[in-house]
């Protein structure tokens, strides 16, 4: 386990839900992408990325979500995030990531949005 | 100059150690009158530019350093990076299509994100050896 990151796995109303508290870095990755691999294993398809608002995010940390959104399209999943500060909301967009994966204010609009 | 506008650290080429010279910005960036956007835009950059220089520049060798000066003038700021390798080469802008086909790799923001978010930015060797990397970020400008 990484001391930088905790990542925990929920389900509501048929969407999982991994929670990131922390940093989200090349260094933490893996621990988002272990909690990504356990939700496709178990059959996800609607998925709930919901990060701290004050977490660290960098350029290594946004690499693990584009390959997390690449792979998501492989598998025919719906990725969504949530609790990102205005910073990196901004950020992501400027990547053009949000072509690729939806950003909603909180984690309620966005399970809404699911169904 | 008075000593005061001139702040000087060096961190260890060991992933984690680009926050504390993220931090240092901040504060200085906070204690000119930044607004807090402006102050996030400098964070990232000298997270990223402090990255590439650890990553890229130092090639993670724990012998060597990454050197940040922080130059506080009346109405901007400049952060100088500086490694002691061979720099970070300016690459082509990435494409979020092409990394999320899986024909790139999904890495190589660091540039681009530090191009986005501040006003003035020169990747340039260092006379004393290896490179440094100028950024300037103006108090009157977005």
């Amino acid at each position: 386990m990484n001391k930088d990151i905790e990542v925990s796995i929920s389900n509501k109303n048929d969407v999982s839900i991994i929670a990131i508290k922390g940093d989200v870095t090349a260094n933490t990755g893996e621990a988002i992408e272990k909690a990504y691999h356990q939700v496709s294993q178990d059959g996800a398809k609607r998925i709930l990325l919901c990060f701290d608002k004050g977490s660290y995010i960098n350029s290594g940390g946004i690499a693990i979500l584009i390959g997390i959104a690449a792979e998501s399209r492989e598998n025919a999943q719906t990725i969504r995030m949530t609790g990102l500060s205005d910073h990196f909301k901004k950020i992501f967009h400027m990547m053009g990531l949000t072509k690729y994966t939806e950003i909603f204010p909180s984690e309620e609009s966005a399970l809404k949005d699911f169904h | 100059m008075t000593p005061e506008n001139r702040i000087e650290l060096h961190i260890p080429s060991v992933m984690g150690f680009e926050k504390v010279a993220m931090e240092c910005a901040a504060t200085t960036a906070k204690n000119m009158g930044f607004t807090e956007d402006r102050v996030e835009d400098l964070k990232t950059a000298v997270a990223e530019a402090c990255l590439n220089a650890i990553e890229h520049g130092n090639q993670l060798d724990r012998s060597t350093r990454v050197g940040i000066t922080l130059t506080v003038e009346e109405s901007k700021l400049q952060v100088s990076v500086k490694d002691e390798g061979k720099g970070v080469a300016d690459i082509p802008t990435p494409s979020i299509e092409n990394k999320i086909a899986c024909k790139e790799k999904p890495r190589g923001w660091g540039i681009f994100l530090i191009k986005q978010l501040v006003n003035e930015v020169a990747f340039e060797p260092n006379p004393e050896g290896g490179n440094v990397v100028r950024m300037i970020i103006y108090l009157d400008k977005k």
